[in-house]
């Protein structure tokens, strides 16, 4: 009961902050590039809800459209790893034998490999003085096709078990077709895991990109995104000057810890 | 297994090199005292019209002879920088990993022997903000707090560590033959040494893999915003500078230990079992 509360505070907290971001344009006071060029490091005031950093552009609209930019593109990422997962997990899971071993041997090296070395070995093959929307799609774009390697484990042992499963023998017993077998017994069963990872990979890909932008080498200036504005806290002084600088974090840590909140337990999913 | 990886590895690196765009443009060519025969000879004696497997033929061989290739941003062969750079980061590396695993198994112990709500709580609200900062943050914590690098890995590596360990332990002290013990009067300490480690000991062996790998990969922002030259700064730079011959090369060798960190786990688990 108390669990199930939990996950419904969660739920309606992430919600209210994406539609926040959704809607930006309307909500933020400012666009998030123009500059106050007579008020650089502002502190918070009626004007300015957060203060401004220091080129003088607000935060509170930076973070209103940095939250868009992580939190749409974030899913966008993990939709994308996840379909990966599944299409390559369900069809090994599936289909046994040799193609199975070539996907699990590929999944194996995947893993082996230090996400954060690959990401920045193929950001290096990219050009690096590109615009700043290219950055963002990149950037996402190198999530979800890297990310997928964890998620495809879990899916391909779910497809295993269901495919050995009595209902599934029932049913090809019984004259039903592949396609058939697929669309109505194995894909609404594969459903839970299938959520499951999309919104394990979510708050993942959330923090990748915040490391890589703070590495200069994710989403590009003047483009705001949850990462490019935690760089604001290299700055010691700027920070203790005006504490409200951190608010980028804050909310960064509230929204992964609501993902962790309803994420469904081991149990659930099982 | 290991060498398979490391071909396969090394040839994809090889073939996103190779056909990189920019790939094998000089400054050197651009000097128009050369003809054009000069500038087809240099480009020869550094095999650069190869294809791709003559390439990498050429890099494998080099690889043997403990000849990397060199770096086309610090005009340095690969190799002498590794040497230089690289005990730095295993010595961050180990350091933290080792202090993560000590304070991550303590708790996780406490948390499953003395089972109160206040060290359940508490644990699962400190772990919960830990696993939510960007290893890039706790980077910058550190610089505040001129923490070493070593304890900002670890700051990265234990909440997953934890929640894992916590999981496996419960598991473990949940089965009905340690209700069994229990019910005679056995220790705790006995219990824990006796029956539950054993039985969570394949695990554990594979976590520390698993953690070693997460390690360097947390190095790369940490090292790179503590400014500690090691591998991890050397892969940043080397990123922001397009230098790929050397990104690859860390690539591989990142890759070459993680897989074989798992390896050793694999073999210790089987000799433990």
């Amino acid at each position: 009961m108390n669990a199930r509360k939990l996950r419904v505070i969660s739920a309606a907290v992430l919600c209210a902050i994406f539609f926040v971001g959704l809607f930006a344009g309307a909500v933020s006071p400012y666009p998030y590039a123009k500059q106050f060029r007579e008020r650089p490091n502002a502190t918070p005031s009626s004007l300015h809800l957060l203060g401004t950093d220091s080129l003088g552009r607000d935060l509170f609209a930076r973070l209103i459209y940095g939250t868009r930019v992580s939190l749409l593109l974030a899913p966008a990422a993990a939709l994308l790893a996840t379909l990966l997962a599944g299409i390559f997990g369900g069809f090994a899971g599936l289909a046994g034998g040799w193609s199975e071993k070539l996907i699990l041997a590929a999944t194996d090296l995947s893993m082996a490999l230090p996400l954060l070395f690959v990401l920045l070995a193929l950001r290096a093959l990219l050009p690096l003085n590109i615009s700043p929307i290219l950055s963002v799609t990149i950037t996402f774009t190198m999530l979800g096709l890297l990310g997928w390697p964890s998620s495809l484990r879990v899916v391909w042992a779910a497809t295993k078990n269901l495919r050995n499963s009595d209902f599934l023998l029932l049913a090809r017993a019984t004259g039903c077709s592949r396609w058939r077998v697929i669309v109505r017994h194995l894909l609404p069963n594969l459903r839970p895991v299938l959520f499951a990872q999309f919104w394990i990979s979510i708050p993942v890909f959330v923090l990748t990109e915040a490391t890589l932008s703070m590495l200069g080498l994710g989403v590009i200036e003047p483009l705001p995104s949850w990462g490019n504005l935690l760089r604001g806290l290299e700055d010691i002084s700027a920070v203790s000057a005006n504490p409200w600088r951190l608010t980028p974090l804050v909310l960064l840590i509230l929204v992964v810890i609501c993902f962790q909140f309803i994420l469904p337990s081991q149990e659930e999913i099982a | 297994m290991l060498v398979v990886v490391c071909l396969l590895g090394g040839l994809l690196g090889a073939s996103l090199v190779r056909f990189s765009p920019g790939y094998g443009v000089d400054e050197l060519e651009l000097d128009f005292r050369l003809s054009r025969a000069s500038v087809e000879a240099i480009r020869n004696s550094r095999h650069l019209n190869d294809g791709l497997l003559s390439y990498y033929g050429h890099y494998l061989v080099g690889a043997v002879h403990g000849d990397l290739g060199s770096s086309q941003w610090l005009q340095r062969p690969i190799s002498s920088l590794i040497k230089e750079r690289f005990p730095v980061t295993a010595r961050s590396v180990l350091t933290g990993v080792s202090e993560a695993w000590f304070v991550a198994l303590a708790l996780a112990i406490a948390g499953v022997f003395f089972r109160g709500l206040y060290i359940d709580i508490s644990t699962t609200l400190i772990t919960g903000v830990f696993i939510a900062l960007p290893a890039a943050v706790v980077a910058i914590f550190a610089v505040y707090l001129r923490a070493p690098v070593s304890g900002a890995i670890a700051v990265v590596i234990f909440p997953k560590l934890f929640r894992y360990l916590r999981n496996l332990l419960n598991h473990a002290y949940s089965q009905p033959y340690i209700l069994a013990a229990r019910a005679r009067g056995i220790s705790p300490a006995k219990i824990l040494l006796r029956h539950i480690l054993p039985l969570a000991s394949p695990a554990l062996f594979a976590l520390l893999g698993v953690s070693l790998a997460v390690a360097f990969g947390a190095a790369i922002p940490i090292e790179a915003l503590c400014d500690s030259p090691g591998v991890g700064q050397l892969a940043w730079q080397a990123a922001l500078n397009r230098d790929l011959p050397l990104i690859m090369n860390l690539t591989l060798l990142v890759t070459l230990i993680t897989v074989a960190a798992n390896m050793l786990a694999n073999i210790a688990q089987e000799r433990a079992l």
